[in-house]
Order: structure tokens, then sequence, then C-alpha cells
């Protein structure tokens, strides 16, 4: 005998899948871009990513929803066992929300070694063949043989420990369940019954990343997340060495072999920096040697200028000609030196003014209004 | 005994529709969407090297501010957090409050960065776009101001260039990187992370996203699109939801090497905080700054606990140490509406007392 409840649920989940499905393809569609380049031309994620994302995580809910219509609940029932028909099983919404997060805008470390590995096989590279445990080896083959073992082993361990760290979200997902019932049991009395599915939803996702960061920051996911992280690295390694041995032998140029150049090559940035400020240290010793000299000579100058003055009882003439004594010869000691006016530095280049600053053993100048203010504090260690 | 479920059926299948049928109403707004821009500030470019710029805001008012600011952000996700919006900005409303607001934008790197260490980030970078503004305001210093890891750098580099820093504010910074809620932290304890850099090279903007979404995986992947149906018939709204998404995924690859140094010196070791962290050689000794300390921190940070923050106040040497901890998350403090009310303002007083 028919159950026309039950023919109805099931003509509506059709309908319903029906809809969602026809929805989906419409909006992928219309976000769908035109040129098949459009993608991976920018940096900036695609509207189609949005809705990737989007579109994902609406699924999960609505898969849950329609997963509660499917069993509802019976008056009387036991609703601890209703919790785990509609959290439970195959309609997690935990594990879909976990799977969802892989998408063009975020890639996880699974989906990041599955495409890798994916794009090995169909150009030949693989660990197929390579038996799981270490045989000896023997002939020409033999590195070739070795390098594939090694492969299958770490490709061995790091499903190994991909599975432990999926256990343990199996486990945060079941102590997200034990959790949304100690919550649910606060609601049992009048009036703070739940009594839509979107409020039973946000109270799990309360319970279940409630449980999922408890689990999460413990030393035992911790452990496993580390091992998740280095196993997938080793297998990528040993499938890179692999690679490039490949190369090598095809005279292709190799990722090494680039990594190596670029290291070099901002190894010799640096030491060209070090050394323009070495340049600019030397040429910021060189001003203020000049600007000491050119105090001496003033000085010098006024001396000179102040012995006649002081013979001929000449007053107040030596200060306006000590004003402008650079370019004449002056007597410094015993010697008589032409000394050249400094030159302004034209090259406003930052880094190399602190340099100069830091040689000079001044504070550092800013500008060229704040060096021509600066005048003659040199360091004695800098004198010598 | 009352159960604590009292959905009816009917009820539930009515909810189902509704819910497909907002779906359905909403995708029309979806299809004609355009990605969103952000605020896009009137700026200037003062300086740029390799990918890096440095942006100077102009605004449309005279900053009364006697000391330009300069803004450090962190190299993971971009700048633009700072100015999403034109009524959710940082940069904007610090114009508006006075302040003259330059920016470090790092750009996306690329294979050529792969071997860019902290020092080159740090006493190199840094270094001369902080020089780049004192030579154009004739200044020995400026204000810095670091946002989560810009705001460890910022640390670094005052702690390493005091003389050029007068003021130092820092959002949301890790300080004690080992604190007992940070997830981050936690995870990547046990990485190898020689092996994971010598494998991957840069570290693909992907695979971090990846990671901050695993924080929290069905708030971050599931209930928000959930959340997002209902303004999907409503296009501000839209927008700026469209906006943020666009935000959390436009995101740089990670240099290599300075991915390498800062996790292990930071995140594994916690050397900033031990005083055992050198940079480019010299040791950096948090005790050296002795500028005074604007240090910003939100409550409910999943990314940066806010312990990991307050630390600082026990490590900086200033005499001069503000606190301030705002009621939000890690993004809230640059875009929530009392984000707008609270932090620009409260920056620009702290800064206008010892300007």
């Amino acid at each position: 005998m028919a159950d026309p409840t039950a023919d109805f649920l099931r003509d509506y989940q059709a309908l319903a899948r029906q809809l969602w499905d026809a929805w989906t393809r419409q909006l992928q569609q219309s976000a769908a871009p035109q040129n098949p380049f459009q993608q991976s031309a920018g940096t900036t994620p695609s509207t189609n990513d949005t809705l990737e994302r989007t579109l994902d995580g609406l699924k999960g809910y609505l898969d849950w929803m329609q997963g509660t219509t499917a069993t509802p609940a019976a008056p009387g029932a036991d609703w601890q066992q209703q919790m785990q028909q509609w959290f439970g099983g195959a309609n997690q919404p935990f594990v879909q929300a976990f799977a969802g997060i892989d998408s063009t805008g975020a890639q996880g470390f699974g989906r990041q070694w599955q495409e890798w590995l994916q794009a090995m096989q169909r150009a030949g590279f693989g660990a197929g063949s390579a038996p799981a445990a270490p045989t000896p080896v023997f002939g020409m083959d033999r590195e070739q043989q070795m390098q594939q073992q090694a492969l299958a082993q770490a490709v061995l361990a790091s499903a190994q420990a991909t599975a432990r760290y999926q256990t343990l979200l199996q486990r945060a997902s079941a102590q997200g369940m034990q959790r949304l019932q100690d919550k649910l049991a606060q609601h049992a009395e009048p009036g703070r019954q739940i009594e839509s599915l979107k409020a039973l939803y946000d109270l799990w996702v309360d319970a279940s990343e409630e449980a999922y960061a408890e689990i999460a920051l413990t030393d035992e996911f911790r452990a496993a997340y580390g091992e998740m992280v280095n196993t997938q690295m080793q297998v990528r390694q040993l499938q890179q060495k692999y690679t490039e041995a490949l190369c090598l032998q095809l005279g292709i140029p190799t990722r090494s072999e680039v990594a190596s150049l670029g290291k070099r090559l901002q190894a010799v940035r640096r030491e060209l920096r070090a050394r323009d400020d070495a340049v600019a240290t030397a040429v910021g010793e060189i001003d203020a040697l000049r600007r000491e000299l050119a105090a001496l000579e003033r000085r010098a100058g006024e001396k000179v200028a102040a012995k006649p003055a002081r013979k001929t009882g000449v007053a107040g003439g030596s200060a306006r000609k000590s004003a402008t004594p650079a370019r004449k010869p002056v007597a410094s000691g015993r010697k008589v030196v032409a000394v050249p006016r400094p030159r302004p530095r034209v090259k406003a280049v930052a880094g190399t003014r602190q340099a100069t600053a830091k040689a000079a053993g001044r504070k550092p100048i800013s500008g060229p209004k704040t060096r021509a203010t600066d005048t003659t504090h040199t360091p004695s260690r800098k004198r010598k | 005994m009352y159960t604590p479920l009292r959905i009816d059926p009917t009820r539930a299948l009515g909810e189902i529709t509704t819910f497909q049928r907002k779906l359905a109403a909403g995708m029309g707004h979806l299809r004609g969407m355009h990605e969103p821009e952000y605020a896009n500030t009137p700026r200037e470019l003062v300086y740029s090297e390799d990918k890096l710029k440095v942006w100077h805001f102009t605004g449309h008012t005279t900053p009364t501010a006697k000391t330009p600011l300069l803004i450090v952000y962190a190299l993971v996700n971009t700048v633009w957090m700072t100015d999403l919006q034109a009524d959710r900005s940082l940069v904007r409303n610090l114009l508006e409050q006075g302040e003259d607001v330059y920016l470090i934008d790092w750009g996306y790197p690329d294979g050529a960065d792969r071997w860019l260490a902290l020092d080159d980030y740090i006493n190199g970078y840094i270094d001369r776009c902080v020089d780049v503004v004192r030579a154009r305001h004739h200044l020995d210093a400026i204000n810095l101001l670091g946002i989560c890891q810009g705001g460890a750098f910022s640390l670094c580099y005052t702690a390493l260039h005091a003389d050029k820093v007068k003021n130092l504010i820092t959002m949301v910074t890790p300080v004690d990187f080992h604190t007992p809620d940070n997830m981050l932290s936690s995870w990547c304890r046990e990485m190898d992370v020689d092996l994971f850099v010598d494998t991957m090279g840069n570290v693909p903007a992907g695979l971090m996203n990846y990671v901050y979404l695993t924080l929290k995986p069905v708030r971050l992947n599931q209930q928000k699109y959930i959340g997002m149906v209902d303004i999907l018939d409503q296009p501000v709204e839209l927008e700026n939801f469209l906006r943020m998404e666009r935000w959390i995924f436009d995101s740089p690859d990670q240099a290599g090497e300075a991915f390498r140094e800062f996790i292990k010196d930071f995140y594994q070791d916690n050397k900033l905080v031990k005083g055992t962290l050198t940079i480019g050689g010299q040791p950096v000794d948090l005790g050296m700054i002795t500028q005074p300390v604007l240090n910003i921190f939100a409550e409910q940070d999943h990314l940066v606990p806010p312990d990991a923050s307050r630390a600082l106040g026990k490590h900086v040497g200033t005499a001069d140490y503000t606190q301030l901890a705002f009621k939000g998350g890690h993004i809230g403090i640059y875009v929530s509406s009392r984000a707008q009310r609270e932090v620009p303002p409260a920056i620009h007083q702290w800064l206008r007392a010892r300007s």
C-alpha cells in the first residue's frame, strides 16, 4: 500500500534536486569566462571561483536540509537518535564543509598533491609500478629502481599520514555531534525549543567549530598535521628529483638550476647594495672631511686676517673677510693649500644617504635642506 | 519532559522552499555583478622597487599632522584591506582625521623573489621606503603603523633603526607566537619548513588561503555562504560581500626564503620574545624600542590571539606604552562599523598627543 507522505517527500526531493541542478548549471554557464585564457591570465580570482565556493557551501547545506526531510522527526521519537541520522553518515555537513574548501582560490594539501600527481602521471612519471616494500635491486637500472622504491614508500607514508589526519577530522565531527546534543539538551523546555532547520544548523556549526578547535589545538593534531605536510613534501621532492634526472638526460634546464641561479642573483644584488653603501660611506667621509677642511681654512683665514688687523688697529674687518674664504689659498700650518668647495651630491638615493650619514657618525639626514644645515661634525675615529 | 526539537515537517519543507526561492531570485543579481572595486582613495606613487610600491594618499584635505604615517602591511593578503571600500577604509578615515598617510604595497612575488629574506624586507625594502618618506618631509624620523605580520616587521625595524621611527603603532600584531590558543602556530610547529620551502619554492597563495579557511572550516566555508543567500536581493550588501571575497582570495604567493625564516624564527622558535632573533646578523631587542608605542589588538581575533599581541607590553623598552583592545575580529578591526568609529580617531589622538 502506498504511503502518501513518503511519496510526497520522494517527489519533493526529486524536484528539489532538479531545481538545484538547473540552477547550478545556469549560474555556472553565465559566469563561465568567454575567453578560455581569462582565468589564468590574472591573479584575481574570477567570479566563477567565487560561485564555485558559494555553490559548494550551499550544496552541503541543501543536501543536509533535504536529508532531514527524508527522515522527519516523529513525535515522541528519540531526538538524540534523530540527530545521529541528520548529521551522521554520508550526510555529514562537517566533512562536506571541509572537502568544499578546495577551490581555485584555496587549494589544500590534498588537492595540490592530487593535481600535481595527476600531472606527473599524465607525463609518464609515476610510482604505480614500484613495489611498496624495499627489495634488493641489481643491474643497470639499479639507481632508477631505488628511486622508484623510495618514491613508492614515500607515497605510502603520505597516504598513511593523510589517513591519520582524516581520522582526527572524523573525531572532531563526532565530538561536534556530542556537543550539539549537549547544547540541545539546554533547549529541552518550552520557549527554548529549536523550531527551524536553520536554527538547528547554526547550533550545529557552533558545536562543530568548538569541537574542532579543541582537537586542532592538541599535540596529537599538531603531530598529525606536521606528518601530513612533511610526508607529502617528501613525495614531491622525490618526484622532483626523479623528473630532474630525466631532464638532465634530455638537456632540459631543471628547477634546481633555476633556483640556484636565483639564489646567486639575489646574493649579487645584496653585494651590489653593500658596495653602493660602501661607496656612499666613502663619499660621505670625503664630504665630511671637506667640510672640516673648509672650517679649518675659515678659522685659519680668520687668524691670518686678525693678525694684521690687530697690528693696524682695524676692528671688524676680519669677520666680513672670513665670510668667503673658501676658494682662496689660505695658510694652513706651514703649507698653503687650495681647498675646493664641497661638491653637492645630486644622486638622491635614500639608502646611500643613510649610509653616508651613518658613516659620518651623525644623525641621518633626510634631504638637501637638512644636509645644507648640517656642517662639521665628524667623529674622531673617521678622521684617523 | 520536552524534546529540544520542535521542527514541524511542513515548516521544514517550507524553509527549504524559501531558501531555494531566494537563491533563484538572487541569481539575477549575482549574474549581473562585476568584480567589485576597492575604495581606491586618491593616491600617488612616490617610490617603487622590484614589485614593491609606496603610495601616498592625497585625500581631499591638507594633512594637519606634522609627521607622516607609513603603513607596513603583512606579506599575506593584499594591502587593500586598509582601503577596502569608501565607507570602510582605514586610510580614508586617517586622512579625514588629518594624518598624512603612506602605504607599502608589496605586490605579488614570483619566482624571481624566491630568495628574498627577512633581511631584504626589513633592512632593505622597509628601510628604503622609510628613507623615501623621511626625505620627502625632511624629517629624521616618521611614524610607523605595522599591521599583523607587518607589525612584527615594524617592531624589528624599529629595534634596528630606532632613530628613524618617531612613534610606533602595531595592529593585530603577533609578538608571542607560543600562546596556547594560537592554532596557526601549533600547526606549523612540527612542520619541516626547510623541506617545505625547498620543495615548494614560493608558497602558493591558494595553500595559504586553504590553511586560513581550515581555522574555522564550517563557519568560513559553509555558514558564510548560507548567510549570503539572505542578502542576494540587497545589491549593496551583496557587493560588499563579493568585495570581501575578492580580498580574501586575491592574495600573493609568499617569497620562499622569507617564509622559511618567519616560520622558523617567529612561529617555531618564538625568538622575538626570547630575545634571540637576528635579522641580517643584527640582534633584534624589543627593549631597544624606547619611542612611544600604541598596540591595538582584536579581542575576537582567531588568527592572532589577543594574548599574542598583549605580550608586547612586557617586552618593549618604552615608558610610553598604550594598549587598545578592540571588540571585534582580525578583519573586523578594519571593516566593521565600530572600527570606523573607534580605531582611526584613537590612532590620530594618540599621535597628536605625541606630535
